[in-house]
């Protein structure tokens, strides 16, 4: 069964005078439990196409269908707090809370059970992937940059969703650091259920996917 | 980690920014205490030295305004003119204001000059040096020049129409034995009447004994005829005996010329009903005899002049005692508004108090300026601020939008850390502006109070008809020395409502920035 269907995605903006059509009729269907990479080369449209599955932004026409429900019916806001993560190349994560309270935002914020001891949960979450309970009282600002996208993953799951996006989640880390991070992905799939679609340039990453897909002439299609 | 959370951990982490805006919200509440002390204190002032004025108003004609109309009148246009501009408070009027909830007591007083028949007044103790009284000369119908002694009446008879008097309000007088009369005494024209202890006790007078008036001289009854003693005779049931602490002043230069009757103590109080009932007769008597001798006065003629108990209870002035001292200005217009005449006037002696109390009025004036200027100023820069933060949190504002959090609760978060910076600078400004409050207050007081003088010094305009014995007159120095700067709770509330206010005003521009944002532009396009 799909976790995310997409039908018949358009989405099109003007530049220069000229409108480019980014996503042309796109239509795929995302299998539950799986680790994706989208792949493609710049400007072919992999982070609007992002942006429209993850409910950041809207398709000028199409529907996608999150576990067979109609997402424009669920509404953008509560599909966000409720049934997917991002996981960011920058990490975006709040400044000036520490690991662990960034963690915790995610749990405050869904209306999925979640359990009530929030903060050893997030303790926990954080040791899993490497943050120790020392680093996660620190402030995010004083982590590594693969420490931070860590704390991003962990916050990702945090809120028991079973969909999870990332935009290029290795782009701004070191080789040994990207690994480490894919891994983690692997585990998701492996150890958690949760379906992971990660936009990427990098062969690395996408080596350890599950199912590759290429976005090409505003369209998806499996490799 | 709720909205409030989240902003509690930005207002403790995010030192500097923290700082510099409870700085400013410190500075504001300063001059907002200072302002809303100072401008509270200035009213407070006002207030208090209004209170201690008496909450007491006259009704009356104003002498002056109709001396001004009537100046350059022929004698026939005056006489016109005061017929058609009656000054005469009518009963009904005067019951009327009687039962406004906001007033205590009417005094409706009447004044009558009589003579004891019964009993012997109270020596006034100028009797030795008294030159009032004497003789006095008239033709007789033969066209002799007769010689007669003139009887200075002995007793004040005051009436009311109602069954208080303001001087019992004040303790003026208190009854020592029985009682006053009562609305079914005034109703029924009961004949008793109230004495005071001084005649009771040289007359050895009780409770339950009868006294006996007459309205007039005996020998005037010549001028009424068919008249007998019996009408001019009153008797009254004494059914109250009371102390008046009034005394006549021995060094006042009218002291000598006192009549008996104009010694507080001797005044008989009865009903305003029951003397007009008494007199009457009299009156008719001598309108119709007036209506014989001059055929040609209008008014004799017009029967609707004729004297009747109504027309008899008409009164050129009353005095009204409110309850509230601060409800005599709005008292004051409201009845002017159904003034019977626009030469009867509603005077609540407001002149000196309002002419004293306008330094006050200008420190209050310049605090209120100066608090709507600050909190104009406020709500502009804590919105620049803001907004301007904003650009720096874009990236917060995203990851939370991201994870699904409403906008409304961004922006609620933004709220929240304003009002903790906010009530922690007001709390600190409390403490520093109730100290500078009263020294700022006390430095243009003092200011305004030196120009004032001068303009008080130049003012000579008095009413010279004023009936001021009810007022208590005020006077700088007691409006002033009224004015205290303290910091009340009812301050201390308004300033965190005022500022909690500038918060919400604040926020609303960069909540509208807020509403605007879109998550996908801030997240993604900088990847």
């Amino acid at each position: 069964m799909s976790i995310l269907k997409l039908e018949n995605i358009n989405y099109s903006y003007v530049d220069g005078g000229m409108k480019r059509q980014i996503l042309n009729n796109c239509s795929f269907e995302f299998e539950k439990g799986k680790f994706y990479t989208i792949l493609g080369p710049s400007g072919s449209g992999k982070t609007t196409l992002l942006s429209i599955i993850s409910g950041l932004d809207s398709p000028e026409s199409g529907t996608f269908y999150f576990n067979g429900e109609d997402v424009n019916k669920i509404g953008l806001n509560k599909y966000r707090r409720n049934k997917i993560a991002i996981v960011f190349q920058q990490f975006n994560l709040i400044s000036y809370l520490t690991a662990g309270e960034n963690v915790q935002l995610a749990m405050t914020e869904t209306d999925n059970s979640v359990p009530k001891n929030q903060k050893e949960v997030a303790y926990a979450l954080l040791e899993k992937f490497g943050i120790v309970k020392s680093k996660a009282d620190r402030l995010v600002s004083r982590l590594s940059g693969g420490e931070q996208q860590r704390v991003a993953i962990a916050r990702a799951i945090a809120s028991n969703v079973d969909l999870i996006f990332a935009d290029e989640p290795t782009g701004n880390l070191d080789t040994a650091t990207e690994q480490e991070i894919v891994k983690i992905f692997k585990m998701l799939t492996e150890e958690y259920g949760k379906t992971v679609i990660v936009v990427t340039h990098s062969n690395a990453v996408s080596e350890f996917s599950d199912l590759r897909v290429k976005l090409e002439g505003g369209n998806l299609i499996q490799i | 980690m709720n909205f409030i959370n989240r902003a509690l951990k930005n207002v403790t982490r995010k030192m500097s920014k923290s700082l510099l805006l409870g700085l400013t919200f410190f500075l504001i509440g300063n001059f907002v205490i200072v302002g809303l002390g100072v401008s509270s204190a200035a009213d407070n002032a006002k207030i208090l030295a209004r209170q201690k004025m008496r909450a007491v108003v006259e009704y009356s004609v104003d002498h002056e305004k109709m001396w001004e109309a009537t100046k350059d009148f022929t004698e026939e246009e005056s006489t016109e003119f005061y017929e058609n501009n009656p000054v005469e408070i009518t009963l009904d009027k005067i019951k009327e204001i009687q039962q406004d909830p906001r007033v205590k007591v009417v005094n409706a007083i009447g004044n009558h000059q009589m003579y004891s028949k019964s009993f012997e007044n109270v020596l006034v103790g100028n009797e030795e040096n008294n030159n009032s009284g004497g003789t006095y000369f008239e033709t007789d119908e033969f066209g002799n020049t007769v010689e007669y002694e003139h009887i200075e009446p002995n007793i004040s008879l005051k009436t009311n129409a109602f069954d208080n008097m303001i001087e019992f309000e004040d303790g003026i007088y208190k009854i020592i034995e029985g009682r006053m009369y009562t609305q079914e005494d005034i109703d029924n024209m009961s004949p008793v009447c109230l004495i005071t202890d001084k005649l009771a006790e040289m007359n050895n007078l009780s409770i339950g004994d009868t006294v006996t008036l007459e309205t007039m001289e005996l020998r005037s009854l010549e001028y009424y005829e068919g008249a007998t003693v019996e009408d001019i005779t009153i008797e009254m049931e004494i059914i109250g005996i009371f102390d008046n602490s009034e005394e006549l002043d021995p060094s006042d230069p009218e002291y000598d010329w006192m009549s008996p009757h104009m010694s507080p103590d001797n005044i008989v109080l009865t009903t305003e009903s029951y003397i007009n009932s008494s007199k009457l007769k009299l009156e008719i008597m001598a309108f119709d005899s007036g209506k014989l001798e001059y055929p040609d006065i209008e008014y004799y003629q017009d029967e609707a002049n004729r004297p009747s108990l109504e027309s008899m209870s008409y009164k050129s002035n009353i005095i009204i005692l409110l309850s509230d001292p601060l409800d005599v200005d709005t008292f004051v217009k409201d009845y002017t508004a159904t003034s019977e005449s626009e030469y009867l006037v509603f005077d609540a002696n407001n002149e000196t108090f309002l002419k004293l109390s306008k330094p006050l009025d200008t420190l209050s004036i310049f605090s209120n300026i100066i608090i709507w200027l600050v909190i104009i100023n406020a709500i502009v820069i804590i919105t620049l601020v803001t907004a301007l933060t904003l650009k720096t949190r874009e990236y917060e504002i995203g990851v939370l939008l991201s994870l699904g959090v409403s906008k409304t609760k961004v922006v609620a978060q933004f709220f929240v850390e304003l009002a903790i910076v906010a009530v922690i600078g007001f709390t600190l400004a409390v403490m520093s502006g109730s100290m500078i409050a009263s020294s700022v207050g006390n430095a243009v007081l003092d200011f305004q109070v030196a120009t004032a003088d001068v303009e008080i010094d130049e003012d000579n305009d008095y009413n010279y008809y004023a009936e001021t014995d009810y007022f208590t007159e005020v006077s700088l120095e007691d409006i002033t020395s009224k004015y205290e700067v303290t910091i009340s709770p009812w301050i201390i509330a308004q300033i965190y409502v005022a500022g909690l206010g500038m918060v919400l005003i604040s926020i609303l521009i960069p909540s509208l920035m807020i509403m605007r944002f879109n998550p996908k532009k801030i997240l993604l396009n900088t990847n």
